[in-house]
């Protein structure tokens, strides 16, 4: 059986999935699916049908960051930019 | 973001919306299915002892129980006066779900004060409630509102689970069925990614222990979630165009999105009957915004849009009002 982890257990961890950054950062599972797929979160897979992990400290940043540059009327090419992608 | 058990993160998505003064069949299904959950935490939790398929709740077990007055109410009847009651999950789940209206009223009262005093439940009234008939006839209707960040949160995460690649929790396997025995699948999948649960789900019920004993069990109510997808579908005829025209003129097709609010007296002109509705509406605790007067005002109500559509309704004399349409997309 696999439990799913406390939020104590999660923010003290290295690596997190998209479903616990989901819930750490408060934002939709479309709307991270979508970044990662436009390549704006990194993140690292064993396998293909493995659970991506991503690195919680700096994606949590950059998840902030892209929300802000979105209130700031940014659209996704130009932030894109910003977070040095082109 | 807290931590919150099965039972209180299936509560905070199962009671959302739903009226909290009367026990209606919808939230019936809802309540059933909560109960379940109770169940199912206190199986992930370890409070049961299990041998030969047949779970037992031992004394630790009912220590823990007593921790929440919500486990209490649901687990009380179940035991009567018996010391010890053995079964397999199965049985306890289906026990936990065919509790009487009495015994759901009370778990209700126990969850949804925990969840309140949590901040993730507001009790709010509801505009039906300040409709003409309903007013007069001395019907209250107020509404659960649950916390809209941890909703969020809730639903997201399942989602994230459920269709992404890689392992999923005992918890999403968990709400997932309970989503499913309660008819609630539509509500946060669309039909593609309804397809996708289906494939993951036979997937894991094929490799997981824990899906392999739990999926299989239904707890659901034909009559009760035949009535719940009727009231779906007739909601949903009332969203559409002509569905919403057919509704103004037959207002007992689905009440709640023409309520009827009267004035006082005739005016000759709009914006004085306009004021008339807002003073109304405040008086029965709601927020109201005006956000375009004309002949058909625009009003934000408790945050959501409605066209204020001038009418009258025939009793032994007429009376004059409007009717509070919620503003179709443009």
């Amino acid at each position: 059986m696999s439990r799913q982890r406390s939020m104590e257990n999660i923010l003290a961890s290295e690596y997190v999935s998209i479903g616990e950054l989901v819930r750490i950062t408060n934002s939709r599972y479309s709307t991270l699916k979508h970044y990662t797929e436009e390549g704006m979160l990194p993140f690292e897979q064993a396998e293909e049908n493995l659970t991506r992990r991503y690195k919680r400290e700096e994606t949590v940043v950059r998840i902030l960051w892209i929300k802000e540059m979105k209130t700031n009327g940014l659209s996704i090419p130009q932030i894109k930019e910003a977070l040095g992608m082109n | 973001m807290m931590d919150l058990k099965l039972a209180p993160s299936f509560s905070v998505i199962a009671l959302n919306a739903q009226r909290s003064l009367h026990m209606t069949t919808v939230k019936k299904v809802s309540l059933r299915c909560m109960a379940a959950a109770v169940i199912l935490e206190l199986y992930l939790e370890g409070c049961f002892t299990q041998s030969e398929n047949k779970l037992t709740l031992p004394k630790e077990g009912f220590d823990q129980v007593h921790s929440a007055l919500y486990r209490e109410t649901v687990l009380q009847p179940l035991l009567h006066k018996h010391a010890e009651v053995k079964g397999d999950l199965n049985w306890w789940v289906k026990k936990a779900s065919m509790l009487s209206n009495k015994q759901l009223k009370k778990f209700e009262t126990a969850i949804s004060d925990d969840l309140k005093a949590m901040d993730l439940l507001e009790d709010i009234p509801s505009l039906l409630g300040s409709d003409m008939y309903f007013d007069t006839a001395e019907v209250e209707v107020r509404a659960y509102r649950s916390n809209m960040e941890a909703y969020s949160s809730i639903t997201e995460n399942i989602r994230a689970e459920i269709l992404e690649e890689g392992s999923v929790t005992d918890e999403v396997i968990c709400m997932l069925w309970l989503l499913r025995e309660c008819g609630c699948m539509h509500d946060f999948f669309s039909l593609n990614e309804i397809e996708k649960v289906n494939i993951k789900l036979h997937d894991l019920y094929q490799s997981n222990v824990w899906a392999k004993a739990l999926l299989p069990i239904q707890i659901r109510h034909g009559i009760e979630l035949g009535i719940k997808r009727f009231l779906e579908l007739k909601t949903k005829f009332a969203k559409t165009f002509i569905g919403s025209s057919i509704n103004l003129l037959f207002p007992a097709l689905e009440p709640s999105r023409a309520v009827f609010i009267e004035t006082e007296s005739w005016f000759d002109n709009s914006n004085q009957r306009l004021d008339a509705v807002i003073t109304r509406l405040l008086s029965y605790g709601h927020e109201v915004k005006v956000m375009e007067r004309g002949s058909i005002a625009t009003l934000k109500i408790d945050n959501l849009l409605y066209d204020a559509i001038p009418h009258f309704v025939m009793m032994k004399v007429p009376i004059q009002g409007v009717r509070l349409v919620p503003k179709r997309p443009l």
